[in-house]
């Protein structure tokens, strides 16, 4: 009886499959993903490798002499305000960008899970009190706060400005995590794990959270575009970060005077072209993340 | 002496009301609840759904908060315990959940999911821990093999054995099975429930049995209490309640177990009707009830 | 529903509450005062005359006394001095938040007359052609920031093609009141409410498709069909009535993001609204400006949010909140 029972187990495994598997397989089906992840993937490796073939010194180098140069042999894609490559700006900026967007990603969704996971754990009053504060803190105008915050800090660094961006990016995924979270602890698995004597910290890290990565994933990837897209924003701004390190943000806001949106286009066109393009490009592999992790999504 | 007492034991459901009000509304879901298990018996606990008594399990291992009254294991007051002495107790007290598919968590392995317990109190080398879950494993009739697979490489029996592979880790005293095999295809509840009792007598377990079904009951337990809106209105060993039923609830339950003498029928179908009537006619005078001792082992709310 | 109203408008005021206190330790954090903005430019007012002016003033009163002026001044309508245009701030938001009323409404009718048959077309005809031109457009709508979308708008219409003016709200040698004035105001509108209103249609067609995806599943609908009733009345008539009213109430949850967008709308096409205003003052340091703006702009987000919170549920009794 015992050897019938366990007939035919060993062949249902191939049913379920992975996550990451799931997702390259969605990539791969949909062609406007699998282009994305391409170009993307193209973009990354040019900018993160960079350092090889560019000296970051001679990038950030003022030739005053070379002032807003068009597009010429030598500057592919001309000269900016201080007589520095824009290619190599770009490159730079790209790298900055992203690497940035990703910081803010990851720490803001440390914060969001850490709240998200409590409220949705515990319920009940904790439950109710993050939820009151959430929904005041999703109603700020954060976007003007990040600004002041910007100028009052003191000894503006990079590291200030990853901090006081993921500080106002992490509600919305606190709530998502919160909801999904209680639906999840009404599962007898969560009870199982507490009668069974397992610490609450135990059962929230290593039961609930592997059960909301799905989630967690396709809300990352997201918001890491929506993130990019902010810091780029604010450095057009003139808020995001400080003089010195570029983004694509600061050969963009030297569009702010017309004279070079109209005339030297090659300044500032590029960045904006490559920003849109790694947006595009991070959202349509969001998407097909997304369907990878909802299979209902496919309507 | 008994192995688990509950004295007059009540669970409210609170509405968490919404912020503006805090007096929310409370429901009483068991009341004033007292049950009785001695070692090594079964009782089994049965009543209609949404009687409360899957609260009273849960009550008992510790997932719902107790309104009033007190629960004593081995003759303490688990309200009364230091954390610590409380873990250790309720180490003792393990559980078999109603649904095997939300039970165990898709994203372990049958290794985990039955170390978990393990390591929570034992410290084992990763040798012996996996010798230990082997053991159980085969103890629950699963293939060793198993042990890397995923719940859902199991049927829903199979995932059952893994459930009491896992409360029977820690080797507890007691063991709450939560309708353990209404999940289940009718085809194979026989097989489990022959099973649980074969471990029970095995490990000399004490079992609370819960569940709507007077026909399992009725092969399974040792000792019967009839549950009706929150507390035992009858209590008595199988003999009792089966030959000798008092309250008018639980001549109603046995009155609707279907009966497979066609010769019978009739006359079943006819005494059913009397007794509904009956019930309608009294059911809120219930709960009132004065308690009454039928004999030794037999009482009754009436 | 009367309680609900009166749950929600309740609920209202700590978030009111929270908001100023917030703004007002954050306006705390910001360097110089009342006082030290006052005499600015005057060497002669020696530090002690200057802390006795702010003994006077109360600037070292304890946080809550402080605090109570500050709301009570602000809930008569005193938020202060701009140090730099040396006028009440009150007086200098009211010369600029009729551009941004305008340039938001115009954004939000926009939007919506865009996306709304937008939405219907695609709910409507899933998967033909037009369905997928529609997602595509939603798709690169969403990604898309503001800002970078904006300059390429300016750029191309603006500069290339010279189609509309690149900044401004109107020309300045217009006189006022005459049809021309009305008429240019409006042409200087078009390439900043283009450049919102054509990001902000995401949500509003993703709601509508889905909906109408949904209507088409439900009995009532197939009923209707099978009773002879035409395809496109059916539409109309279920599928308007039970979606239309929820995208209104999704009005006052779009403030936050039509707030953010005005302040690099307003920035690139160098709108005189509120949103500039922030950034001008940002830039310059004038931070009761700074302060009184938050403010607003957090004061209008709560009010909005309450509004399309009460309205979805007269909408929708079935959706639930909190």
């Amino acid at each position: 009886m015992m050897i019938s029972l366990n007939k035919g187990v060993q062949h249902k495994s191939s049913g379920h499959s992975s996550f990451l598997s799931k997702i390259l397989a969605e990539i791969r089906q949909d062609r406007m993903a699998y282009m994305s992840a391409v170009i993307l993937i193209f973009i990354m490796a040019i900018a993160y490798l960079s350092p090889l073939f560019l000296s970051i010194d001679r990038v950030n180098r003022i030739e005053l002499s070379q002032i807003y140069h068009p597009p010429s042999a030598t500057h592919w894609l001309g000269t900016d305000d201080g007589g520095r490559d824009v290619f190599g700006q770009l490159l730079l900026g790209a790298r900055n960008s992203l690497t940035i967007g990703i910081c803010v990603t990851l720490l803001s969704s440390f914060y969001g899970l850490t709240i998200g996971l409590i409220a949705g754990y515990y319920g009940g009053w904790a439950d109710q009190i993050i939820s009151r504060i959430l929904d005041f803190l999703m109603i700020l105008p954060s976007l003007m706060i990040i600004i002041v915050f910007v100028v009052l800090v003191p000894n503006y660094t990079v590291y200030h400005f990853i901090f006081i961006m993921s500080i106002f990016a992490w509600f919305g995924k606190a709530r998502l995590i919160r909801s999904r979270g209680l639906a999840e602890r009404e599962m007898d698995y969560i009870s199982a794990s507490k009668t069974l004597g397992t610490p609450d910290w135990k059962i929230m890290l290593f039961e609930m959270l592997p059960n909301l990565s799905s989630l967690i994933i396709v809300n990352m990837t997201l918001t890491l575009a929506g993130n990019i897209g902010l810091e780029t924003g604010l450095t057009f701004l003139g808020f995001g970060l400080p003089s010195g390190t570029p983004s694509l943000g600061t050969l963009i806001a030297l569009a702010k005077n017309p004279d070079i949106v109209q005339n030297k286009w090659w300044v500032w066109l590029p960045a904006a072209l490559l920003i849109l393009v790694i947006m595009l490009c991070i959202n349509y592999i969001g998407q097909a993340v997304k369907r990878a992790a909802d299979a209902r999504q496919r309507v | 002496m008994s192995l688990l007492q509950l004295r007059d034991v009540s669970v409210h459901y609170t509405k968490t009301g919404s912020f503006f009000k805090r007096k929310s509304a409370v429901i009483p879901v068991i009341a004033q609840l007292s049950l009785e298990l001695r070692p090594g018996e079964i009782y089994g606990l049965v009543g209609e759904s949404g009687c409360g008594k899957s609260t009273a399990a849960k009550a008992i291992i510790g997932l719902h908060q107790l309104s009033a009254g007190q629960i004593f294991f081995n003759g303490e007051d688990l309200s009364q315990l230091t954390r610590k002495a409380r873990k250790q107790q309720m180490k003792e007290i393990q559980m078999i959940f109603q649904d095997p598919y939300s039970s165990l968590n898709p994203r372990k392995n049958v290794w985990n999911i039955i170390a978990e317990p393990l390591r929570n109190f034992e410290k084992l080398s990763k040798a012996d821990e996996l010798k230990k879950v082997q053991k159980l494993l085969q103890r629950v009739g699963l293939n060793e093999e198993s042990v890397y697979q995923y719940p859902h490489q199991f049927s829903g029996g199979q995932r059952q054995r893994i459930g009491i592979a896992r409360a029977m880790a820690l080797q507890p005293q007691l063991l709450i099975a939560d309708e353990p095999v209404s999940a289940l295809d009718v085809s194979v509840q026989a097989q489990v429930l022959n099973f649980m009792k074969e471990i029970q007598e095995e490990f000399r377990l004490t079992m609370l049995f819960i569940s709507h079904d007077l026909g399992v009951v009725r092969h399974l337990c040792d000792r019967i209490g009839i549950m009706y809106r929150g507390s035992v209105v009858e209590e008595g060993t199988v003999e009792d309640i089966f030959r000798r039923p008092q309250h008018l609830y639980t001549k109603r339950l046995l009155a609707a177990m279907p009966e497979m003498d066609p010769e019978k029928r009739q006359h079943k179908i006819k005494q059913r009707l009397q007794i509904n009537e009956e019930f309608d006619r009294l059911a809120d005078t219930f709960l009132d009830a004065e308690l009454q001792q039928i004999s030794d082992t037999h009482w009754a709310r009436l | 529903m009367l309680t609900f109203i009166i749950k929600r408008t309740v609920l209202m005021i700590p978030q009111l509450l929270l908001l100023s206190i917030l703004i007002f330790f954050l306006a705390k954090q910001m360097p110089g005062d009342a006082v030290t903005g006052a005499f600015m430019g005057k060497p002669n007012v020696s530090a002690e005359q200057m802390e006795k002016i702010r003994e006077q003033h109360g600037l070292n009163d304890p946080w809550i006394v402080q605090y109570g002026r500050w709301i009570r001044d602000a809930l008569h309508g005193d938020l202060g001095q701009s140090f730099v245009h040396k006028q009440p701030v009150t007086q200098l938001l009211a010369g600029r938040i009729e551009n941004t009323i305008w340039l938001s409404v115009a954004t939000l009718a926009v939007t919506y007359s865009l996306a709304i048959p937008l939405g219907m077309i695609a709910g409507r005809w899933t998967r033909s052609w037009a369905d997928q031109l529609i997602v595509t457009y939603n798709y690169i709508s969403f990604a898309t920031p503001v800002f970078v979308f904006a300059l390429l708008m300016l750029y191309v219409f603006g500069f290339l093609l010279n189609w509309f003016p690149s900044g401004g709200s109107v020309d300045i040698r217009i006189t006022e009141g005459t049809p021309e004035y009305v008429l240019d105001k409006l042409k200087h509108l078009v390439l900043p409410v283009l450049s919102g209103s054509l990001l902000l249609t995401y949500s509003t067609v993703q709601y509508l498709r889905n909906e109408m995806i949904d209507t088409k599943m439900k009995d009532f609908v197939k009923t209707a069909r099978a009773k002879g009733v035409p395809e496109n009345a059916v539409y109309r008539n279920h599928i308007l009535r039970h979606s239309i009213f929820p995208i209104a109430a999704f009005l006052g949850y779009e403030i936050t993001g039509l707030i953010a967008g005005s302040v690099f709308i307003e920035t690139i096409f160098s709108y005189p609204g509120l949103g500039r205003l922030f950034i001008d003052s940002i830039m310059t340091r004038d931070f009761t400006v700074v302060t009184a703006l938050v403010l607003i702009s957090g004061a209008a987000v709560i009010v909005g949010t309450m509004l399309s919170d009460i309205i979805l549920r007269i909408a929708d009794p079935r959706i639930r909140f909190g």
